[in-house]
């Protein structure tokens, strides 16, 4: 068994983990955050996607043993003093959600690009979540969503996503 | 489930190569683990101990920034870390293109240079661009380090030369002369991520010495016999390494596509590559 210590959601966590327990295990079944989901266990889906040191990666390719000293964040890290992020939000006012299913990892794909490119491309969008399958929406709900919390827009101008909204690109993003 | 195996952190060199080789044949050295616990998961492989090669720090160096040299890459280098390296784009863009070609973002912050190199798949994409350029593996084992030419690093499907207790601890590239061109291509099933049905890597230096590598078509990546374009016309040296090209492959079908289906796009992908090295883009 392995002791490691790490932070999770801006919290500091020491626990045993087994040799070969993924991070995946730990956070779902050691630590009862189940946000992040099991897809197809083997890096394919994207929906198991949390941020390891502030990168993207499939957490069922990972050992619970490595994350010793390493920051997490997961779908759960979003929520704010009870707020849903930019990101949660957009992308229920895209309806860019169906079962929900791929949606903690689309999100967390999302947040990490946010994060390194404030205001990316569609192009860049659509290469940050090529990873993250969705068998619901398709894909164009999800990459408005993410452009719109990109591009932060008034709450009454929200929903008429057109020319005027681009001229009030800029402004801040999450964190 | 994965396993049953442990899990050691190597902290130095030495110490890797010690514990791999108590432990044997049974034991991998890991780094990204994308395709190892893919394959333990699958029951494709089952070590006894997995060692973390990532905490020691000098295996995660990257070095490009020398005008008139080389490159020389650690193992532990994550594919992302290579697609978006400013002075390896400069130097060796045929690599940068591979890097980014595949799998997907997440997979690409854990998947690392040396474990491609390592799986030592048919269809990596690391591979071409690194042997159109002559790159070098350098190996560590308990009882000193050893160099090979990548062109001899890998013996087969999915197999390479290391022995027990032997691990990569750098890759190098030789000095690139200025003005060389390299390019990189790929035909895969879907515009989105997916592995190679054809993948290859050209390099063409300012004297005119054209070097091709073909991937998915044999056991191993392919490096065709060098060309020499001086004085020749582009047609002239596309359907040069078209014929060379043709005599060596032996493609299979698998589940990606047909061996006769390889075989007739690898000629189109060659004319296409040439023309890329010719004509100047990359």
């Amino acid at each position: 068994m392995h002791t490691v210590t790490f932070q999770i959601n801006g919290e500091r966590r020491t626990e045993t983990v087994a040799p070969t327990m993924t991070l995946l295990e730990l956070i779902r079944d050691q630590l009862h955050l189940t946000g992040t989901k099991e897809g197809c266990g083997i890096g394919e889906c994207g929906a198991c996607t949390v941020l390891l040191d502030g990168a993207p990666v499939t957490a069922c390719l990972v050992l619970a043993a490595e994350v010793d000293g390493a920051e997490i964040r997961t779908i759960e890290g979003e929520l704010k003093n009870g707020q849903l992020s930019d990101l949660q939000q957009a992308f229920i006012d895209a309806g860019a959600v169906q079962c929900g299913f791929c949606t903690p990892g689309m999100i967390m794909s999302a947040r990490g690009l946010l994060n390194r490119n404030p205001h990316p491309t569609d192009a860049e969008i659509i290469e940050a979540i090529a990873g993250n399958l969705c068998r619901c929406t398709g894909y164009q709900a999800v990459v408005d969503a993410i452009r719109n919390a990109s591009r932060p827009l008034t709450r009454e101008a929200r929903g008429l996503r057109d020319a005027e909204s681009a001229a009030e690109s800029g402004g801040e993003s999450h964190d | 489930m994965l396993g049953p195996f442990e899990y050691v952190r190597a902290l130095s060199l030495e110490e890797a190569c010690r514990l791999l080789r108590e432990e044997g044949e049974s034991a991998r050295a890991f780094a990204g683990g994308t395709d190892l616990l893919v394959e333990i998961r699958n029951g494709i492989r089952s070590p006894s101990l997995l060692v973390d090669i990532k905490p020691i720090g000098a295996l995660s160096t990257l070095e490009a920034d020398g005008a008139d040299e080389g490159l020389r890459i650690g193992p532990a280098v994550t594919l992302n870390r290579i697609a978006e390296h400013a002075a390896l784009r400069q130097k060796l863009p045929a690599l940068s293109d591979a890097a980014l070609s595949i799998a997907t973002y997440q997979l690409r912050n854990r998947a690392t240079l040396g474990g491609n190199l390592c799986n030592a798949s048919p269809a990596s994409d690391s591979i071409p661009p690194l042997l159109v350029v002559d790159a070098i593996m350098e190996i560590q084992g308990v009882d000193g380090a050893r160099e090979v030419p990548l062109d001899c690093f890998c013996t087969g499907v999915k197999k390479t030369c290391l022995e027990s207790g032997e691990i990569v601890s750098g890759i190098r590239v030789p000095a690139i002369a200025a003005g060389t061109r390299t390019a990189f291509l790929k035909q895969q099933r879907i515009k989105g991520h997916d592995l190679a049905v054809v993948n290859l890597a050209g390099a063409l230096t300012p004297d005119g010495l054209l070097k091709i590598s073909v991937g998915s078509c044999t056991p191993t990546p392919l490096l065709l016999e060098p060309i020499e374009t001086a004085g020749h016309s582009e047609d002239a040296v596309s359907e040069e390494a078209v014929r060379l090209a043709a005599e060596s492959i032996s493609p299979i079908s698998d589940v990606r596509a047909s061996a006769e289906y390889r075989r007739a796009i690898v000629p189109a992908l060659v004319r296409r590559l040439v023309h890329d090295l010719v004509k100047g883009g990359a």
